[in-house]
């Protein structure tokens, strides 16, 4: 039985639709992803199944009970950081811990929380003097302190710098190491591609594909792309017409990507005509369809725009 | 229940942990604390006011303290992630309030201990009940901070909330201002507000017959609580985002239906206006008393001579007496009783040294408190030494400390104890030692706590002295005749 099965959920705010119909399952052990831009519906979704939002239709189910009608037994089995980790100022991150472990059946150490996410040496410093990335270790040390079953991330890593995502990436991997579901909502592709078992992609509230990210790559239409530079300038004409190319843009003066629909063919009609020109090929790469590409294949925007 | 303790434990300590709290929570209540200690100028100072310092600082913590820090934390999503918990809603409110609850009773505590140190303020006549009294007074004052934090929006919609419910009690609603103090209509309004029912309950304890004496306004304040806590429960949200529609802020309505049932009960009760005060020039001199009561003048013979007003037909002009005194008590003679003037005495339906018009048509519970001093009298050694001066004035003592600590049966306890006086020597021995007592104001000791009869202390011998001495006077000119009952209310 899946951890996480989550059928045909909607939600409005006032003429708005936030949520139209989504459905995914979240498998135990799995880092399933939600990808999608901002105001793309992934937070209400995460909301509505930890019980922030109260769905106008569908159902949840999560580890095997009613989300809406058993929230509270829900809660006990569950951990969840939600976007900016709020507390009060004055508070210590092993006053906080120590808190919300009282409200759990089956809580963790505060302790060995403290280790775990680096908080030692701000454990006893208030709230308002943590970084963005301690505020975050401290938000995901409390998604812990029942040892969930399930974990809810939304935007974990968002406004980090490098370092700290890198160390929050670690801290995710390990999660599933020991065999916890988690559920991470981003906005970041490299995040999505380097963490998620499968990623879900979420536009205007639908989910518009699942799959792992190779399944998604591989089932898009998008194309592999060559990217070459010549000694010489190469008229943007004679590479149109190539038979296997199905789309040229100049970088530079000697510099070119193509879209071509085999990368052996294109290869092959790139040098050919280079020779006919007496040119030289100075570089080449070759580039598989990304998850990006397959965004924008999808949605018909970027991601980072 | 294990995190609801901690919640609690630590919304104490992170409050500790805030200056602005703390500047509200304690430094507030002890400007009140000094403001009315220099405002009204009563003997014993601050104690007919303790009721109403309380109920201010219960309704700060209310009003501000409490819906200010709900606000600041669900603003910055503090409470958006309680609601991550396991945990109910209730559970919540009751750990907040509670805190509340902790904090607002430490600052009682803190202006109870102040004033007994700077002051030297009475102790409350009945601490527990009074501490049970302070328990009904925030459960209503909380319940409507409560519904405060759930109607506002942000932290400067708390303020104006707040002081749309703490100005109208302060200034009209007898918390600030006594309600002696207040117009008749001032008096009616107050009813229909929870502050009224505070002061009443609070100072029933502190000088009072206590919680019996406060059944109603415990019973009101239970009300307007429980509607208060009903209404915030339901209007309750954990996040901004969570807007009450229309139908969430009707149960605003459910808040006030408990200020309205309980004005209206205490309408059909008649009991919403109390005795007025004179107004005079201005409303100071209604709440401060003339300083003549608490530095009276003397005369040669002794006998005070301050304020106009007296209930006594004058027999004698109120001209210093020119025999010489006599020795003792046994050597007062009718001339020395003639010679004792009258004209400076407070009515007897005054706020100092009143006295019943009479005893009859009493409400059964008060002729029971009556008949039950009465008995405590007719065994109380004071009353039966062998002197008779000093049995006369440890009797008037019992007049005078009722009157000092405002008991509410401070008019009918004269006529108890003058009967008991009138009872223990004959009629010519009595008027030779009132006469003598007249005589002799600074003369001898009274008795400054009585907690054998209900009447805690010490007060001030000085004070205890000058309204003894009074009723003194008063009871000479029962017994000579000379009282002229035309002129009582």
């Amino acid at each position: 039985m899946p951890d996480v099965q989550v059928r045909n959920l909607r939600k409005r705010y006032g003429d708005v639709s936030a949520i139209e119909d989504v459905s995914f399952e979240i498998n135990g052990g799995e880092i399933f992803g939600l990808l999608g831009p901002n105001g793309a519906g992934k937070t209400s979704t995460l909301e509505c199944i930890i019980g922030l939002r109260v769905p106008d239709g569908g159902s949840v189910e999560v580890c095997g009970l009613d989300a809406l009608r058993q929230s509270r037994e829900v809660k006990q089995r569950i951990g969840a950081q939600l976007q900016a980790t709020a507390l009060h100022d004055k508070i210590t991150p092993r006053e906080a811990l120590r808190m919300f472990a009282a409200f759990y059946r089956d809580a963790a150490g505060v302790e060995p929380l403290i280790e775990r996410f680096s908080l030692k040496e701000k454990a006893d410093a208030r709230f308002e003097t943590l970084s963005g990335g301690q505020k975050q270790r401290l938000g995901l040390a409390l998604a812990f302190v029942n040892e969930p079953r399930v974990v809810f991330l939304d935007e974990p890593t968002s406004g980090l710098d490098p370092q700290s995502r890198r160390e929050l990436h670690q801290l995710i991997l390990q999660m599933r190491s020991e065999g916890r579901s988690v559920l991470l909502t981003t906005h970041y592709i490299e995040e999505a591609q380097t963490l998620c078992d499968r990623i879900a992609i979420v536009d205007h509230g639908k989910v518009i594909a699942t799959g792992t990210p190779a399944e998604l790559v591989a089932e898009s239409r998008a194309l592999p792309r060559l990217s070459f530079r010549a000694a010489q300038p190469v008229a943007e004409s004679d590479l149109r017409a190539l038979p296997s190319v199905r789309d040229v843009a100049a970088d530079s003066a000697s510099a070119y990507r193509l879209r071509t629909t085999s990368t052996t063919r294109g290869i092959l009609e790139l040098v050919r005509l280079l020779e006919a020109q007496k040119n030289e090929l100075l570089d080449l790469q070759v580039q598989k369809p990304s998850l990006e590409d397959v965004f924008i294949e999808l949605t018909g925007t970027s991601l980072r725009e | 229940m294990r995190g609801f303790l901690q919640h609690l434990r630590l919304t104490l300590r992170l409050n500790f942990r805030s200056p602005q709290a703390l500047v509200y929570g304690y430094l507030v209540p002890l400007f009140f604390l000094i403001a009315f200690g220099s405002i009204f100028k009563t003997v014993p100072p601050l104690f007919r006011e303790m009721g109403q310092l309380l109920t201010i600082t219960t309704l700060g913590g209310a009003c501000f303290g409490m819906p200010t820090a709900m606000v600041a934390e669900r603003e910055r999503g503090v409470w958006r992630r309680y609601r991550l918990l396991p945990a109910g809603t209730i559970g919540f409110i009751f750990s907040t309030m509670l805190a509340r609850f902790v904090l607002v009773a430490s600052a009682a505590l803190m202006q109870i201990g102040l004033a007994r140190l700077v002051y030297r303020t009475p102790m409350p006549a009945h601490p527990l009940q009074l501490f049970v009294a302070f328990g009904f007074v925030s459960f209503a004052f909380l319940g409507m901070g409560l519904v405060i934090a759930m109607l506002a929006e942000n932290v400067p919609a708390v303020q104006a909330l707040g002081q749309a419910i703490f100005l109208p009690m302060i200034i009209i609603g007898g918390v600030g201002v006594p309600l002696k103090a207040l117009p008749v209509w001032a008096q009616h309004f107050a009813g229909f507000l929870p502050g009224r029912y505070a002061v009443e309950a609070l100072q029933a304890c502190v000088n009072g017959n206590g919680l019996t004496a406060a059944r109603f306004d415990l019973a009101a304040l239970l009300l307007i609580g429980l509607a208060a806590l009903l209404a915030g429960a339901k209007l309750f949200r954990w996040d901004v985002g969570q807007r009450p529609n229309a139908g969430a802020r009707a149960w605003t309505l459910v808040a006030l239906v408990g200020w309205l049932a309980v004005g209206l009960v205490s309408e059909s009760r008649g009991t919403l206006t109390v005795r007025s005060e004179p107004i005079g020039n201005g409303l100071m001199e209604a709440i401060v008393q003339p300083e003549t009561t608490t530095a009276p003048s003397t005369t040669a013979a002794g006998v005070r001579s301050s304020s106009p007003t007296t209930q006594f037909a004058t027999t004698q002009p109120a001209t210093a007496p020119t025999a010489p005194n006599p020795p003792n008590w046994q050597a007062v003679t009718a001339a020395d009783a003639d010679q004792i003037t009258y004209d400076d005495l407070e009515a007897d339906d005054s706020t100092v040294t009143p006295i019943a018009h009479s005893l009859d048509n009493l409400p059964e519970d008060v002729k029971g408190q009556m008949d039950d001093l009465a008995g405590k009298l007719a065994d109380w050694k004071p009353g039966h030494v062998d002197d008779p001066v000093e049995r006369v004035r440890n009797l008037l003592s019992v007049c005078a400390l009722p009157d000092i600590l405002e008991d509410p049966n401070e008019s009918n306890v004269p006529l108890v104890v003058f009967e008991q006086i009138k009872g223990s020597m004959p009629k010519d021995q009595l008027i030779k030692v009132l006469t003598w007592i007249a005589l002799k104001p600074d003369e001898g000791t009274y008795l400054t706590a009585l907690p054998e009869l209900g009447f805690p202390g010490p007060l001030q011998q000085d004070i205890v002295r000058e309204r003894a001495e009074a009723y003194g006077r008063k009871l000479l000119a029962r017994v000579l005749g000379k009282y002229h009952p035309t002129t009582a209310q």
